[in-house]
């Protein structure tokens, strides 16, 4: 390739008018140009300009949709100003996340937090889902926050911190009060993943703490089916924290 | 082989409790039969299941499983009508009217506490949440193949299992049934050390971009879709279930991995246990584009930590004479050894009887790992995994198991796993 620029202006035409139904051959010329353009940055970064440009401007959701799944593998920072708005919106926020979650730059993580600060209902818990799939240590505050607010969104949270699971993420989860299930069944299962990494990651001793927290909490005589997962969850985990041997 | 691994303090105290579990529960409806006779057990003495996702093999694992005299059927769930009403209807005429609930939000079943095991069968792109939502509810599960839908699931499911000491199968009744012409006599050591292996994989999944229809009544086609991507309702999305090349969901990458996967899950599934790669993942995956005259046509190399190679659709131009140390199957596989006759290793055979499904049914009882248990055959998808990422990015790749990442690829990396749609989370 001598241009910084792949011929494909037919194809993105095409690109910009394509609805679900269309002839889908222009489309896989341009999914041939993203794998041949590999590790060419320029090639690379004028794609993802014109994927951008189909996001941002009056394309169909199909073509956007599109649009999104190539810059979940060929986006940058520089696409995140152009997906971010889309976060609040009911019809293109999972694509938008279907980008920005797979965009290592700290950019598209930040932009993912800011949009869960006025996110709510289920856009929260999608902004939720992929912050946990970053395991975006920088969320936990944010997360800790919300465990005491809307049911569905504080299970969400407690998910994500135990996906995270760090010290911070552990201290949110031993911090947080939830009365009822599903929140305080989501908090109990972060708890056990937190603990598992701990333990994983060598410290015995706070992994100990919350095994025996949650033992504690489930007693000696669990009634249900969910409630006896959890005690077999933390005595062996207690057990894995006496002999040393890491969680699976 | 992980079914034949030592019990460790872990499993034995998952053991105890989940055995107490299982014995304590009740069904939810006792009827006539719940005394039991000369060869069915009481009531209170049978595995009570539920299904979810009863279409094609749903429906055919469900029609096993009732068939089991140790299993008490109380519960169905899928998000279309018709599938979830003759699915109703077949446990009606097994056990009496009113015995079965009906639903098509799988949460409310994973609910009930009376349930002991749940068998899933929907498309491959809810297999993990619902794996892992039924670990968490203290339920077994008889999970069909695929298990898998992308790389990062595999652990997080297993982890769930493990960490909640679940009996999860997957669901490859072919593994051991279809190719013991392969299994025998690699395990019988005649081929000696297993060297390298050709298999032809069938088509990866694509992209789909039916065109919109009204979506009709009797299906729930948010619930349908769950964690994918929204998409128009179109038949052709959803229906069907073997045709990869369009006209059905395992043609589409949202929720399928196509034929690769699919058929992959017994070719590779039989291939790897009979050459004893059962607990390995492949270290690199090797892209061999077409040649420039196109008379070679493009193929893949899975090469083992172990250094066997794994030729995935290796034109016969390109392979070496067989040694006499070969067995072949049918379905397109070449096992090679060097020849250097090795002791013979005992098949493992299923546990309890009625095939794979007996020997989930039993090992829920005695809470032993499955012929099929979730860490073989997440092991085992990984194989066709990697040869999909392979022939998507036309490149190689080297695989990191302990970090479940490739090295030195962050493209390839991105497609380790997908955003989820809200309200779905792992």
């Amino acid at each position: 390739m001598t241009s910084d620029r792949m011929p494909l202006d037919d194809e993105f035409k095409a690109l910009a008018a394509f609805d679900w139904g269309a002839d889908a051959a222009p489309l896989a010329t341009i999914d041939a140009a993203v794998v041949a353009c590999h590790g060419q940055e320029s090639l690379t970064a004028d794609l993802e300009q014109r994927f951008a440009a189909i996001v941002g401007g009056k394309a169909s959701r199909a073509a956007k949709e599109y649009a999104c799944r190539k810059l979940a593998m060929i986006g940058t920072a520089a696409s995140v100003p152009t997906l971010a708005p889309l976060l609040a919106d009911p019809v293109e926020s999972h694509m938008a996340r279907f980008a920005l979650e797979r965009i290592p730059a700290p950019a598209a993580g930040e932009a993912l937090r800011q949009a869960l600060g006025t996110a709510r209902g289920d856009l929260a818990i999608g902004m939720i889902s992929s912050l946990a799939n970053r395991r975006d240590a920088a969320s936990v505050p944010a997360l800790a926050a919300l465990l005491g607010g809307d049911p569905k969104t504080a299970a969400a949270a407690a998910a994500a911190l135990g996906r995270i699971a760090s010290p911070e993420a552990a201290k949110a989860l031993a911090a947080a009060t939830p009365p009822t299930d599903p929140v305080a069944d989501a908090v109990i299962d972060a708890r056990l993943a937190c603990a598992d990494a701990l333990l994983a990651a060598g410290d015995r001793a706070a992994a100990k703490a919350i095994y025996q927290a949650v033992a504690a909490a489930i007693g000696d005589a669990p009634k249900t089916h969910r409630a006896r997962a959890i005690r077999v969850a933390a005595k062996s985990g207690l057990l894995a924290c006496l002999d040393g041997s890491v969680s699976p | 082989m992980p079914h034949q691994s030592a019990p460790s303090r872990r499993h034995f105290l998952a053991t105890s409790a989940a055995t107490t579990a299982a014995a304590v529960a009740a069904p939810y409806v006792i009827t006539s039969k719940a005394l039991g006779d000369a060869t069915t057990p009481p009531a209170s003495d049978r595995i009570v299941m539920g299904g979810i996702g009863l279409g094609n093999m749903g429906s055919g694992d469900q029609r096993a499983f009732l068939a089991h005299p140790h299993v008490q059927y109380v519960a169905v769930c899928d998000v279309r009508e018709k599938w979830r009403n003759d699915a109703q209807q077949r446990v009606d005429e097994k056990h009496g009217a009113g015995a079965c609930a009906a639903y098509v939000d799988f949460r409310e079943l994973l609910g009930r506490d009376d349930i002991d095991a749940v068998h899933i069968a929907t498309p491959d792109h809810w297999h993990a949440l619902m794996t892992i939502a039924a670990c968490r509810a203290g339920k077994d599960i008889y999970l069909q193949k695929p298990e898998t839908l992308t790389l990062r699931e595999g652990p997080l499911m297993i982890q769930a299992a493990r960490r909640y000491g679940r009996v999860v199968s997957g669901g490859s009744q072919r593994v051991l049934e279809d190719y013991r012409q392969i299994v025998d006599p690699c395990w019988a050591g005649e081929l000696g050390k297993i060297t390298s292996i050709d298999i032809e994989p069938g088509p990866s999944s694509m992209a789909c971009y039916l065109p919109a229809l009204a979506t009709p009544a009797g299906i729930d086609w948010d619930l349908w879709l769950g964690p994918a991507p929204w998409e128009p309702y179109n038949p052709g999305r959803c229906d069907g279930n073997y045709g990869a090349g369009g006209g059905s969901w395992r043609s589409y990458i949202d929720y399928s991995g196509g034929s690769l996967t699919d058929w992959g899950a017994h070719n590779f599934g039989g291939t790897i246990f009979a050459a004893g790669l059962l607990d390995l993942q492949p270290v690199k995956a090797v892209w061999h584009p077409a040649s420039g005259d196109g008379k070679v046509a493009a193929h893949a190399t899975l090469v083992y930590p172990n250094g066997v190679e794994v030729h995935c659709n290796r034109p016969k131009t390109l392979r070496p004479a067989d040694p006499s140390a070969t067995v072949t199957h049918e379905r397109g596989i070449t096992i090679r050894g060097d020849g250097n006759a090795v002791p013979p290793r005992a098949v493992p055979a299923y546990r309890g009887s009625g095939g794979i499904y007996g020997d989930f049914i039993e090992c829920v009882k005695t809470r032993q790992r499955p012929f099929r248990d979730l860490e073989g055959a997440v092991n085992t998808m990984t194989a066709p995994h990697m040869l999909g990422l392979v022939r998507r990015l036309e490149r190689s790749l080297e695989w990191d198991r302990a970090a479940q990442r490739f090295v030195n690829d962050e493209e390839a990396n991105r497609l380790l796993d997908r955003a989820r749609r809200e309200p779905w989370i792992l």
